[in-house]
């Protein structure tokens, strides 16, 4: 019998366009990863603790889901468990179809992928629009993502302007930054119109029912922000216990995913719409999925839910490099998948990819939480009856367990490679399934006298001595890190220009003179702002009434249905907003939503203008949350960190700003 | 000090030049080799068919087969990740043999590696004017975690220039190479490409399944290139594998 992945596996050789992009995917990656790690000093036990971290969760799923679930409510978030796809479908139809929504505008989750929730909302006459691009490209195509964080990985630039030109009408010639801009163009009618919106979620943290979006192009931002219903659709074993445990994981799953520090945006969804928000939905709800994941918990797969889709196995994975993700025939591909497509959707269909490995073990070298992929495919080879190839090693094994057979067996497998070598040389053709092997390389003659019939005395010890090693050098120890200079400032503002910001300095009594300057530098006839809820925005905000500068400062009116009001804010060229921290390890900002601090000039408009003192940075995530963060998220229905300006390398892993969100970040960092 | 040599079937059966060269080597490192009869193959073919009952009968045959006290040396990176750490995984459940288990696991040593940390020492007066590439196979590399020893090695070797190939999978990976062809070919193919771009006149590691895999590909592409485990090295012989 041939395999299924063998067969796709074999078209996927034999297509020289698809090679070429999955090599330039397997390189690109590894490499951002092992540079992205090389600025980690301490990895190593960052990943130990993100490794028990899940593991306490795994361990213990039923009583954090709990946990979780009391957090929510408190929340007013509305958390219903789905224990199938169709539940979890029908849950979800039914909010939609409450609403009498028409049109879906939705952010990339594999989950939805795995419950095929796209076709179940088709079936109701419900138009759901992926709004990443790889996979906004890959629904236009009526296509399967091939990567979990790449879905597009198979097309090139090609490809993908054809399908736009055919699918959209749109004319455009061969260029990603055309392609991104119609992408942008088409997409923010669908943001500024569907009355709900669905994404995934990468993190639910049990203590506080926080929930972290993590994304780069901003459409997950949109998508839980614009549209007055948000629904989150979450696995349930995606949780992690506290705030401080979410910080491990945000440090580790950009770096393993895509070599980023961190993306442009990490959302922490807290709440829907409160009092006194200009705007956000009104209601949000969490459809906890778990569609097999607790029966897999309690097997010896259950490591497999360790998972965080951080997509750094099928970088990895050699196996992955030459099939491409849709050879696996599965949502979840590459050595991941593997495990995880038998362990959830049956070994019937699923088990042969346990045998889609070398067991090299490159997987687990990439795994941020150190998951043992090549035991756990082994689980999965035990699972499934090895036949033909079983049948001969039940013979070899019991031929091995004498060593008078295995003698014997030696004898004659040199017979027989004496009479299929030519002459002394290796043999050209191997009989039986053998020959898989003589299609491709040579295979050396069984000796005609093996090691044991040359090795019948013990063999003494040579009298001379060898210079020996000093212990040093026998194991030499670890090299130290260099310390870092501990000018946050200063690194805050290296991180964040490496990231394609803008960083301008400036003191306090000069700030306003330079960011009204700002909006003049860059020709912008009006602002979308914060209010004035801190002394430099209230001085801009002066100047600009005094100059006649037209300013909003969004306010969404509550419950809004039909042509959306938001829609007026769509079309200015620059937000301007404040910040509660920055971050000198990332070169983030961070922003909280609330009274007169609207979402919507960081997302919308193309240039975000943004102040942050320099009392404010911190060193990292976890010394803000310690020091002053924690209140800011449960106060906070949607807190976002902001890293740099709006980016997509959807497209052959070409890198572009503004796909959705602003395209130029400029911070005034008020010394 | 006495040490039994786990040949590995492969070795065992197919280059019994690399045992005698590894028996030679540790000799000249001042150890007494001596050769149990009993061995033959550690199981991992088995297991790695998913075949855990098979591989444990022949877990068993090992740990009988290396029963005495004496420190073993493999020949091998991958047998010996079988034998240090899916032994006592195999052997989990039967108390009495994990404690043996665990025993042979902690006296079971690499060839490289065993040279390196433990006897200390790395210069055998071998002599090799050649461009020497490298493999870093997969179980010996990630398993065990050995990659300085070997190259340490290989610079002890007058006259060699040493590069090590990037450490990705040759592709052979036991019934994958007969299961997968088509893909294990491609990997193959790879590994071929980093050696001819390199201009490596020798192939060096410290597994022989993966070299004969690698062997097998350069021979069928017409190559003059040759593959041989590092102890034929340190023994001061170049002509390949047999």
């Amino acid at each position: 019998m041939t395999l299924a992945f063998r067969q796709r596996a074999r078209q996927a050789i034999a297509d020289p366009q698809l090679q070429r992009l999955l090599d330039q995917n397997a390189d690109v990656r590894q490499q951002a990863r092992m540079e992205a790690l090389e600025e980690l000093p301490q990895s190593g036990e960052l990943r130990g603790r993100a490794r028990s971290i899940r593991q306490q969760v795994v361990a213990e799923i039923g009583a954090y889901l709990d946990q979780f679930g009391a957090r929510l409510a408190e929340n007013g978030i509305q958390a219903q468990r789905a224990a199938n796809a169709a539940e979890a479908n029908r849950l979800i139809l039914d909010i939609v179809q409450k609403h009498k929504a028409k049109l879906v505008a939705k952010s990339k989750s594999m989950l939805t992928e795995e419950i095929g929730l796209n076709a179940a909302l088709e079936a109701a006459g419900i138009r759901p629009v992926e709004t990443d691009l790889g996979e906004y490209v890959v629904q236009l195509r009526a296509e399967k993502p091939a990567h979990i964080l790449t879905p597009a990985l198979h097309l090139s630039t090609q490809d993908v302007a054809e399908t736009f030109r055919r699918q959209l009408g749109a004319s455009l010639g061969d260029d990603v930054d055309q392609i991104n801009a119609e992408a942008r163009r088409q997409l923010r009618e669908v943001f500024l119109t569907a009355p709900v919106g669905i994404t995934g979620v990468n993190f639910g943290v049990a203590e506080t029912g926080t929930l972290c979006l993590v994304t780069n192009e901003g459409n997950g931002r949109m998508v839980a922000t614009l549209p007055p219903v948000h629904i989150a659709v979450m696995g349930i074993e995606r949780l992690v216990p506290t705030l401080d445990d979410l910080a491990v994981m945000l440090r580790l799953l950009p770096r393993f995913a895509t070599g980023q520090a961190i993306t442009s945006y990490v959302s922490l969804i807290h709440a829907p719409r409160r009092a006194g928000d200009p705007e956000g939905p009104t209601e949000r709800h969490l459809i906890l999925v778990d569609n097999g994941r607790s029966e897999l918990a309690s097997t010896a797969a259950a490591e497999s839910l360790l998972c965080i889709r951080c997509g750094a196995c099928l970088n990895a994975c050699p196996i992955f490099r030459e099939a491409g993700g849709h050879a696996y025939d599965s949502v979840y591909s590459g050595p991941i998948g593997a495990v995880l497509s038998p362990g959830l959707f049956g070994l019937e269909k699923y088990g042969h990819l346990g045998k889609a490995s070398t067991l090299c073990g490159a997987c687990t070298e990439a795994c941020p939480v150190g998951i043992d992929i090549p035991g756990l495919l082994l689980n999965v080879r035990a699972e499934v009856e090895p036949k033909p190839l079983g049948r001969g090693l039940r013979l070899f094994s019991w031929v091995a367990r004498s060593p008078t057979r295995f003698r014997w067996a030696q004898r004659t497998a040199a017979l027989g490679g004496r009479l299929l070598a030519r002459r002394a040389g290796w043999i050209t053709q191997l009989p039986g399934p053998f020959a898989e092997w003589t299609h491709f390389r040579d295979f050396p003659p069984f000796a005609s006298r093996p090691l044991r019939s040359r090795l019948r005395r013990a063999r003494r010890p040579a009298k001379d001595r060898l210079p020996e090693l000093e212990p040093e050098e026998a194991a030499p120890a670890a090299a130290q890190d260099a310390g870092e200079p501990d000018d946050r400032t200063d690194r805050f503002e290296a991180k964040l220009k490496a990231l394609g910001g803008e960083v301008i300095r400036c003191a306090e009594f000069e700030a306003a003179d330079r960011i009204v300057g700002q909006l003049y530098v860059l020709g912008a006839s009006r602002l979308l702002s914060w209010g004035p809820v801190e002394p430099i925005l209230f001085t801009v905000l002066q100047r600009l009434e005094r100059e006649g500068f037209p300013v909003v400062q969004p306010e969404v009116p509550e419950g809004a249905g039909g042509t959306r009001p938001i829609r007026a804010f769509g079309e200015f060229p620059v937000g301007l907003t404040g910040a509660v921290a920055g971050l000198a390890d990332t070169g983030s900002l961070i922003l909280s939503g609330g009274s007169r601090r609207s979402l919507l000039p960081s997302l919308l408009p193309e240039t975000h203008l943004a102040v942050v003192r320099s009392k404010d940075i911190y060193a990292d995530l976890e010394g803000w949350l310690r020091a002053v963060g924690s209140p800011y998220v449960a106060g906070s229905s949607n807190l976002v960190l902001i890293s740099g300006p709006s980016r997509t390398a959807d497209i052959e892993m070409t890198l572009t700003m503004g796909v959705h969100g602003p395209r130029q970040l400029i911070v005034f960092l008020i010394e | 000090m006495k040490v039994q040599l786990f040949a590995t079937c492969l070795v065992d059966s197919l280059f019994p030049e690399v045992g005698e060269a590894v028996v030679e080597v540790l000799a000249k490192a001042g150890v007494e080799v001596w050769f149990p009869k009993g061995q033959t193959c550690c199981g991992q073919p088995a297991l790695n068919a998913g075949m855990r009952a098979e591989a444990r009968t022949l877990a068993l045959h090992t740990l009988e087969a290396l029963e005495a006290e004496d420190v073993v040396v493999v020949p091998s990176g991958s047998c010996s990740e079988m034998i240090r750490h899916r032994y006592p995984e195999l052997l989990a459940d039967e108390p009495g043999q994990l404690k043996r288990a665990r025993r042979l696991a902690d006296r079971t040593y690499e060839f490289s590696e065993f040279l390196v940390d433990q006897l200390l020492v790395a210069d055998f007066g071998a002599a090799l004017p050649l461009v020497i590439g490298y493999h870093p196979s997969c179980h010996l590399l990630r398993g065990l975690g050995v990659d300085r020893q070997p190259l340490r090695l290989l610079e002890g070797i007058a006259g060699a220039s040493t590069e090590r190939l990037s450490p990705e999978c040759c592709g052979f990976g036991g019934m994958f190479s007969i299961e997968m062809p088509e893909i294990s070919a491609e990997m193959l193919e790879r590994t071929l490409d980093r050696i001819r771009s390199s201009g490596i006149e020798l192939v060096a590691g410290c597994d022989v399944s993966c070299l004969m895999q690698i062997e097998g590909g350069l021979r069928r592409a017409g190559s003059s290139v040759r593959c041989a485990h590092l102890a034929q090295l340190l023994a001061g012989r170049e002509a390949g594998l047999k």
